[in-house]
């Protein structure tokens, strides 16, 4: 399953939101900032192995081809905004109508406000992220990239709602165009999951 | 680290977690020699560390390995900051080694490791580091030709990548480099790429042709989205402008697929012939893609001579001039029809797989490597690149020819073809040949459906609006209005064409869907609206005021007393404003492929269907209605002065400072949902509701804390509390995704019950009198007669009650317009009034008439709606009060003496300056003698009861109901023989100005 992962402005760490769930080993031992674009990872849900392919948007704004094209390959899409810059928040609006006109109208998208380990520096509440998800029927979560906390969850419950949402048959899985296919081994199937953040995006894949 | 590295210079299956670890290691301090220190840098570089990368690599060390190596290798080029470190990392050329490396790429995880890998180092790529990819000398660039042989990988997001790279690639300024782009690959890429864009769309019109009752559609719209892609992609391409690269670009689509395919398909719909075709729906739908998308100047103009002023010449004259052309250069074939694309491409991705298949397995080192990889560039390049010379020349050809053909057209264009003379011009037009002109025009025909009807007007929409458009190329057609030397034409066969569209819109059983509508709205304002206003004919405004007069007439027949019209009104109004048509949009919706549906099953947008059932029709022909209204008036160069029913500017704001002195207010506790609790004072007006907080500096002036719509409200008893109302405002879903929204939700606790059930009556009532206005306005609007009514008093009565409150909004106007208080005070004299009053007044004073003379429009007809709107059967239901039933008894009582005090007490406001508050006004006084009387009960109940009996017929046929007339009689009591001169007074006014009000 195909997930991208998007942000409008740079650096609100959803390169290394991806980094940190895909590849724990890195961990940010030496106080350093890696991130990384591309990541895919196996996961279990309900005893089906899923492959996640998380895609980042991250670096192609400039070009409207394929911001478009990354809202549709992907089943879900992690938007997120980081809580210590409300620039990031305010944009959400605009990000979320993009996403909408050019997803497949199924497309799972959960917000996160990342850097939830920065409380002194925080500019939007949580509450705010809150009501933000609530009126626009997301999920919502707070995480850090640095802490890896809610990192997991965040991903996690992403496949987990396309997973319900493909077993409810929402999601045509053969049709590949909606980021989801079935694996070769264990029948399982393939996802794309994309979020926004800082102007990456990634896209997953779940077998 | 670089011990274990030299000790395990070879993978098995025993070392592999430690390489995987200490690979991961070396990304880890590399980063962080980047951010902190060079010198790791030095020693990365010293020991040459990328060759042990590649060993491993070479070895077939699997796909653990493999993708940890990819990862790391990403991991490092994204994160590296330093432009220095950059440069360290990518001499000598190990990287392009590892580009060009055979990974295994039918391994689903390597093939996306491996090609953001590609990605990544391409977001690397700009003046100075190209150099490290590109090499001048050997004319390689393996990042390029090693990505855009994935450009048709089954996998999407494989493909975005590829366009990702290349799109990165073209954007750096690097002459030699693009260069090489040019002449090496462009052809081949670029051919390919347009076939495969193709044969999608042949595809996408199997889809369509095939489709029974709307089952292909989800298999449509991917294909659909999928050619919005590539549009979208071109489009970046030529955004970039890169001027040889576009010659390329430009040529192959115009020539390869634009006109062979799309084009074509426009005039020969014989299933029969050897060129591939697809449906004219097909073709009219991505024709409007393209020009809603690509902006390209060369491009856009040359495709639209060829539609507007083309002949099927230009087809057959190609060819043979590609025979000839062909027989000159060696066999080689110029024009590219789909058909032989497809060769060509099999053929070369023959070449480049046979290419690929000798080289891969080859790789056994760097040296090697730097020979083989010329040949798969050169492979395609070998038989392309001759025939691409020959290409720019075609072009030229081409344009000369239509250039030709525009001569003739001059003509036809300067004449005046009219209603009458219509089928004449349309044989007319034909005798020019110009097919494809032709078939846009007769596709306006909707004499069966708007099927092929709204494909057209998008690509006139969509044609005329391209900003890389020249103005000439448009103006052949006349699509858009334009003045030469003060005198102006228009295009008339297009406009008398919408027009018909529109009086057929208008039509009860009007098979055309309102996106259609909307869209010949938009291309009539813009095809007779020129910069010095609108230069429609006569006789075309005529036939246009005779289908605005049409959907009046069909409106009518849908309009109802019933609460919920009035909500669809005002909901279709909004959703007409806040959303207009966006194009673009509309054309990336498959669903409109198929053939129209009415059916609401297929998940279809009502816009983009036929309406099913009858609210579903009511709906269309409100928005008919407004849409036709709201063009007759633009081209009238009228303001629109009715719609919407709540203007902004009529309504109390937030933080407004008013004059409540002689207004109406209770005190009460709010308490909101999030445990706030405030002291706040509560006013009724016209249409809101408001809540305010008294002003500190002003003795009687009070800052409005929160107002909200009367007609949105709900208000309900707290079961265990008397003294409690539980109050909700909904603020209307401004967006389909967002839910109504609660702007109010709150529980008002006052003083005692008394005054909770005064508030709770003001309330009620004023939110019934604020739908009745607004039910008296649409009934303005739609001309709807005055009927006569037998009950003459109490139906004067509810008529003047009317005409009385509608002057408000005008005379509030007018009050914000001039700055004078006196006037200010004299305004509110005459409006804030209880019906009873207003009618005394009316007599007493004649003077408030000329005040009164704008309203005219609304006011005849208002008393009858009114009386429906009462008599909804909805209304009492929001209304209910939980100690209704102890009430009950007492209704008949309570409500009039509610009203005589009304009506006595009214005079003493009158100097009242409260802006908009008047209603609150006589609602408060009301108050006073209420509360007298024990247990008061709200008028609403009692109309409800009594009207129950009598509700079906009146909301039918909208006479007024007896009840409502009798309560309100009683209410008037006091100055009986005043109020009748006042009714037939009022009356007759009302209708004389309805009728000269309406146009």
């Amino acid at each position: 399953m195909d997930v991208e992962v998007t942000q409008d402005y740079q650096c609100v760490g959803k390169s290394c939101l991806l980094l940190q769930f895909t590849d724990k080993r890195f961990q940010p031992v030496h106080d350093l900032t890696i991130g990384v674009e591309f990541g895919a990872r196996m996961i279990t849900i309900e005893g089906k192995q899923i492959k996640l392919q998380i895609w980042d948007t991250a670096g192609q704004e400039s070009f409207r081809s394929i911001t478009r094209s990354y809202y549709r390959g992907a089943a879900g899409a992690l938007l997120v905004y980081d809580i210590t810059r409300r620039d990031t928040f305010n944009h959400l609006t605009t990000w979320l109508e993009d996403a909408r006109q050019h997803s497949n109208s199924n497309m799972v998208i959960m917000l996160i406000g990342n850097k939830s380990d920065l409380e002194s520096r925080r500019e939007v509440k949580k509450e705010e992220g809150e009501a933000f998800a609530q009126e626009h029927g997301l999920i919502f979560m707070e995480t850090s990239a640095k802490t890896a906390s809610n990192v997991e969850e965040a991903f996690i419950d992403t496949a987990k709602e396309i997973f319900q949402k493909i077993q409810e048959g929402v999601f045509d899985i053969n049709n590949e165009a909606n980021g989801i296919k079935i694996g070769p081994q264990h029948a399982a199937t393939n996802a794309t999951l994309a979020g926004n953040q800082g102007g990456q995006q990634a896209g997953g894949g779940c077998c | 680290m670089y011990h274990i590295l030299t000790k395990n210079t070879t993978v098995t299956e025993h070392n592999r977690n430690l390489l995987v670890e200490t690979i991961r290691t070396i990304t880890e301090i590399l980063i962080w020699g980047d951010q902190n220190d060079s010198s790791v840098f030095d020693f990365f570089l010293e020991k040459n560390m990328f060759v042990f990368f590649l060993n491993i690599l070479r070895q077939k060390s699997g796909r653990y390995v493999c993708v940890q190596l990819l990862q790391t290798l990403n991991i490092l080029f994204e994160n590296i900051g330093h432009e220095t470190s950059l440069y360290y990392l990518l001499s000598n050329n190990y990287v392009n080694s590892i580009i060009v490396h055979k990974f295994d790429f039918s391994d689903e995880e390597i093939m996306a490791y491996y090609i953001s890998f590609l990605k990544t180092l391409s977001l690397k790529l700009n003046n100075h580091t190209v150099h490290f990819f590109y090499n001048e000398h050997t004319n390689d660039f393996a990042l390029y030709t090693e990505a855009i042989k994935f450009f048709n990988h089954p996998e999407s997001m494989v493909r975005i990548a590829v366009r990702t790279i290349t799109l990165n690639v073209y954007k750096v300024d690097n002459q030699p480099m693009l260069h090489y782009i040019r002449d090496k690959t462009a052809v081949p890429y670029f051919s390919n790429l347009v076939w495969f864009i193709g044969s999608h769309v042949i595809e996408l019109d199997n889809c369509v042709q095939t489709d029974e009752e709307h089952r292909n559609r989800e298999k449509l719209s991917g294909l659909v989205a999928e050619h919005l892609d590539h549009l979208h992609y071109l489009n970046d391409i030529l955004i970039i402008n890169c001027e040889f690269l576009n010659e390329v670009l430009t040529d192959h689509l115009l020539n390869s697929l634009f006109l062979p395919l799309y084009v074509y398909s426009l005039v020969d719909q014989d299933k029969g012939g050897e060129r591939p075709k697809i449906s004219l729906q097909v073709s009219l739908y991505l024709l409007s893609q393209v020009f809603l998308i690509i902006h390209n100047a060369p491009l856009v103009n040359s495709l639209t001579e060829v539609i507007l002023n083309g002949d099927l010449s230009v087809f057959s004259a190609k060819v043979e001039q590609d025979v000839q052309k062909s027989s000159t250069k060696s066999g080689i074939r110029c024009f590219i029809k789909p058909s032989e694309s497809l060769e060509r491409s099999l053929e070369i991705n023959k070449h480049k797989g046979r290419k690929r298949q000798q080289k891969r397995p080859n790789y056994k080192n760097v040296e090697e490597d730097e020979e083989e990889e010329k040949a798969p560039v050169e492979g395609p390049e070998g038989t392309e690149g001759a025939s691409k010379g020959t290409k720019p020349s075609r072009e030229n050809e081409e344009i000369e020819m239509v250039i030709m053909e525009r001569c003739k057209l001059s003509s036809v264009k300067e004449q005046n073809i009219t209603d009458e003379e219509k089928s004449a011009a349309a044989a007319r037009t034909s005798i020019w040949n110009r097919p494809f002109l032709d078939l846009v025009y007769n596709a306006l025909e909707c004499a069966e459906d708007d099927y092929y009807a709204l494909f057209v007007l998008c690509l006139l929409y969509a044609m005329s609006r391209n900003k890389g458009m020249e103005q000439g190329t448009l103006e052949r057609i006349q699509l858009a209005a334009h003045d030469v030397e003060g005198e102006s034409a228009y295009n008339p066969v297009l406009a008398e064409r919408l027009i018909r569209i529109m009086s057929c819109a208008a039509q009860p059983d009007g098979k055309i869907r309102l996106a259609t509508l909307e869209l010949g709205c938009l291309l009539l304002k813009q095809l007779v609206v020129s910069k010095h206003g609108s230069i429609i004919k006569d006789v075309h405004l005529a036939c246009l005021e005779g289908a605005r007069e049409e959907s009046v007439h069909l409106l009518r027949r849908f309009y109802k007393g019933e609460e919920i019209f009035l909500d669809m009104f005002e909901d279709e109004y909004r959703s007409m404003t806040l959303k207009p048509m966006n194009v673009e949009y509309l054309m990336m919706d498959a669903s409109i492929l198929l053939p129209p549906t009415w059916t609401p099953l297929t998940g279809i947008d009502f816009v983009k269907r036929l309406p099913c059932g009858d609210v579903e029709r009511t709906r269309k022909a409100i928005r008919v209605f407004f849409m036709l209204r709201s063009l007759s008036l633009h081209l009238q160069g009228e303001p629109e002065t009715q719609l919407p029913l709540t203007r902004e500017e009529d309504l109390i704001k937030m933080e407004e400072i008013l004059n409540l002195n002689n207004s109406d207010l209770i005190a009460c506790t709010v308490i909101t949902k999030d445990a706030g609790q405030v002291q706040r004072f509560l006013a009724v007006d016209i249409y809101q509701m408001s809540l305010v907080e008294p002003e500190a500096a002003r003795l009687g002036w009070g800052v409005v804390k929160f107002a909200g719509l009367l007609q949105d409200m709900q208000v309900t008893g707290v079961e265990d509390d008397s003294r409690a109302l539980n109050i909700v405002i909904h603020k209307p879903a401004s967006s389909p995704h967002s839910k109504p929204f609660p702007i109010l939700q709150a529980t008002f606790i006052f003083s005692d019950h008394i005054r909770c059930i005064i508030a709770k009556q003001r309330l009620a009532k004023g939110r019934i009198q604020a739908r009745r206005m607004k039910m008296q306005r649409i009934a303005a609007l739609l001309d709807l007669p005055v009927q006569p009514s037998t009950e003459v008093m109490g139906f004067a009565h509810s008529s003047t009650a009317a005409a009385q409150h509608l002057p408000f909004r005008f005379y509030d106007q007018a009050r914000r317009g001039s700055c004078d208080p006196a006037v200010q005070r004299s305004v509110f004299a005459s409006v804030d009034k209880v019906p009873g009053f207003a009618v005394a007044q009316c007599t007493s004073q004649p003077g408030p008439s000329p005040l009164s003379s704008p309203s005219p429009p609304s006011s005849g007809s208002t008393g009858q709606c009114d009386s429906a709107a009462a008599s909804s059967p909805s209304t009492p239901s929001v209304v209910q009060s939980p100690s209704e039933d102890t009430a009950a008894s007492e209704q008949p009582r309570a409500p009039s003496f509610g009203q005589l005090a009304i009506a006595d007490d009214s005079p003493a406001p009158l100097s009242r300056s409260g802006k908009g508050l008047g209603r609150n006004t006589d609602v408060e006084t009301a108050n006073l003698s209420p509360s007298l009387i024990p247990a008061p009960q709200p008028t609403i109940s009692l109309i409800a009861t009594n009207s129950s009996d009598s509700l079906g017929i009146e909301s039918l046929t909208l006479v007024p109901p007896v009840d409502t007339d009798c309560i309100l009689a009683v209410g008037c009591a006091p100055p009986p023989s005043a109020e009748s001169d006042a009714c037939t007074e009022a009356e007759g006014s009302s209708s004389s100005h309805s009728d000269d009000g309406q146009p």
